[in-house]
């Protein structure tokens, strides 16, 4: 249980809609799909297992590219547009004044971070070679060998980069938890206490949740398959 | 319902990727593994360069001739490094040059051949900077069993490429693959560039 903060005298009861809506489900799936498919393609690469590597990193391109599309018709909080703020409105945020559901301005940006370094890390993996000759990315054949090299080099640098940004997510969610708010909970049930008057979050549609899905699967297939017409 | 709709069919986004990227990781077939592998030469020298499966010359060399060795591994490596790159790509590709993979495919036998003499003792990473951990002349027998499958299947896979049947090319191909990968996840250190 989250420490309650005390609004000086009011009740609580007063203070508090109780527990809404906050991430819907497929907001949650993905993020923690994305935490283990990450681990998992570290330990299966770490391991030599570099065909389950290469079909961990398929999986997350398909993840991002559902994400990408959710966050253009998906439930208010999914939706870009709700959190990408400019400075003003980060500086607004760190000086208290902001009130609203679903990424802060200055977690927006975090999050913004975090999937373009994961969609750059698996936009590497998929023109990327082992050093044997073994292994490629699918779209490998669309780039030539030295490309594919050095496509594998800055993959396993951007790894680190990767890394930091997911240390400063969590020191985050640290963070505010020392100041008495829970971000895992509704991370993982989706629902959050919230003060009275917060406008509520509107949830998407399940079947462009679908849509979304077969699109993303699809082109994810189509990656998979050499990208034809371009591929070689 | 509807949570579990949705929650069945990202699963079953991941599922999708299991499809298949195509990855030469055909069944790990390597040839007559339960052979035991003639026991390490010991006269100086002895490379071959018929391509012939051959246990390698592990007799220890220092100095200017140790340095040698471990340029001539390593510009072998590489060499095998880069046709294989090439011969993916070719045999990724919708039209093969099935010249190009018939040379690449010979080469290949041809180096393998000479992996005989790359693996002198004194070579190892207290020597120099190389990516052969000490394991290697730690487990004689395991290694020479392991640079012996790489011969083969490098043989085998020229067979096939001179053949011109290209489902047994690919086959041959992944199984040289996973010939070059046996070894290399083993006895092979990260910090080799």
């Amino acid at each position: 249980m989250p420490r309650q903060i005390s609004f000086g005298d009011a009740p609580l009861s007063s203070r508090f809609g109780g527990r809404q809506p906050v991430w819907d489900l497929p907001i949650r799936l993905v993020h923690w799909l994305l935490a283990g498919l990450i681990a998992f393609s570290w330990w299966s690469v770490e391991y030599h297992h570099t065909d389950w590597h290469i079909w961990s990193g398929c999986a997350i391109v398909t993840l991002l590219l559902f994400r990408l599309l959710w966050g253009v018709v998906g439930s208010s909080t999914a939706r870009f547009s709700s959190f990408v703020r400019g400075p003003g409105a980060i500086l607004g945020y760190l000086r208290g004044g902001w009130s609203g559901i679903g990424h802060n301005p200055l977690g927006g940006l975090s999050v913004i971070a975090l999937l373009s370094d994961t969609a750059l890390q698996a936009g590497l993996g998929l023109i990327a070679q082992d050093e044997d000759g073994i292994y490629a990315g699918p779209l490998a054949g669309l780039v030539s060998s030295d490309t594919s090299d050095r496509a594998r080099d800055i993959h396993e640098v951007n790894f680190y980069v990767l890394l930091a940004l997911i240390a400063l997510h969590v020191a985050a969610i640290l963070f505010y938890r020392l100041r008495g708010r829970s971000l895992i909970m509704p991370m993982i049930t989706g629902k959050a206490v919230l003060p009275r008057g917060t406008v509520p979050m509107q949830p998407g549609r399940w079947w462009i949740a679908l849509l979304c899905l077969a699109v993303a699967i699809g082109v994810t297939r189509w990656f998979i398959a050499g990208a034809a017409p371009f591929g070689p | 319902m509807r949570n579990a709709l949705i929650a069945a069919t990202i699963a079953s986004a991941l599922l999708s990727a299991c499809g298949g990227p195509q990855t030469s990781s055909a069944n790990n077939t390597q040839s007559n593994m339960s052979d035991t592998a003639s026991p390490p030469a010991t006269a100086q020298g002895s490379t071959t360069t018929q391509g012939n499966a051959t246990a390698p010359d592990m007799s220890a060399v220092s100095g200017d001739q140790a340095k040698t060795v471990m340029h001539e591994r390593h510009e072998g490596m590489e060499s095998i490094g880069k046709t294989t790159k090439a011969l993916k790509r070719q045999l990724d590709s919708a039209s093969p040059d099935m010249a190009a993979v018939s040379a690449g495919a010979a080469q290949i036998q041809d180096l393998s051949g000479k992996a005989t003499g790359w693996f002198h003792a004194g070579t190892g990473p207290d020597v120099g900077k190389t990516g052969a951990k000490p394991e290697i002349w730690q487990n004689q027998q395991d290694f020479a069993a392991k640079l012996r499958g790489f011969q083969e299947a490098a043989k085998a896979f020229n067979a096939a490429a001179m053949s011109g049947d290209a489902p047994s090319i690919k086959t041959k191909f992944g199984e040289l693959g996973q010939s070059c990968k046996a070894c290399h996840d083993k006895y092979r250190s990260e910090m080799h560039h």
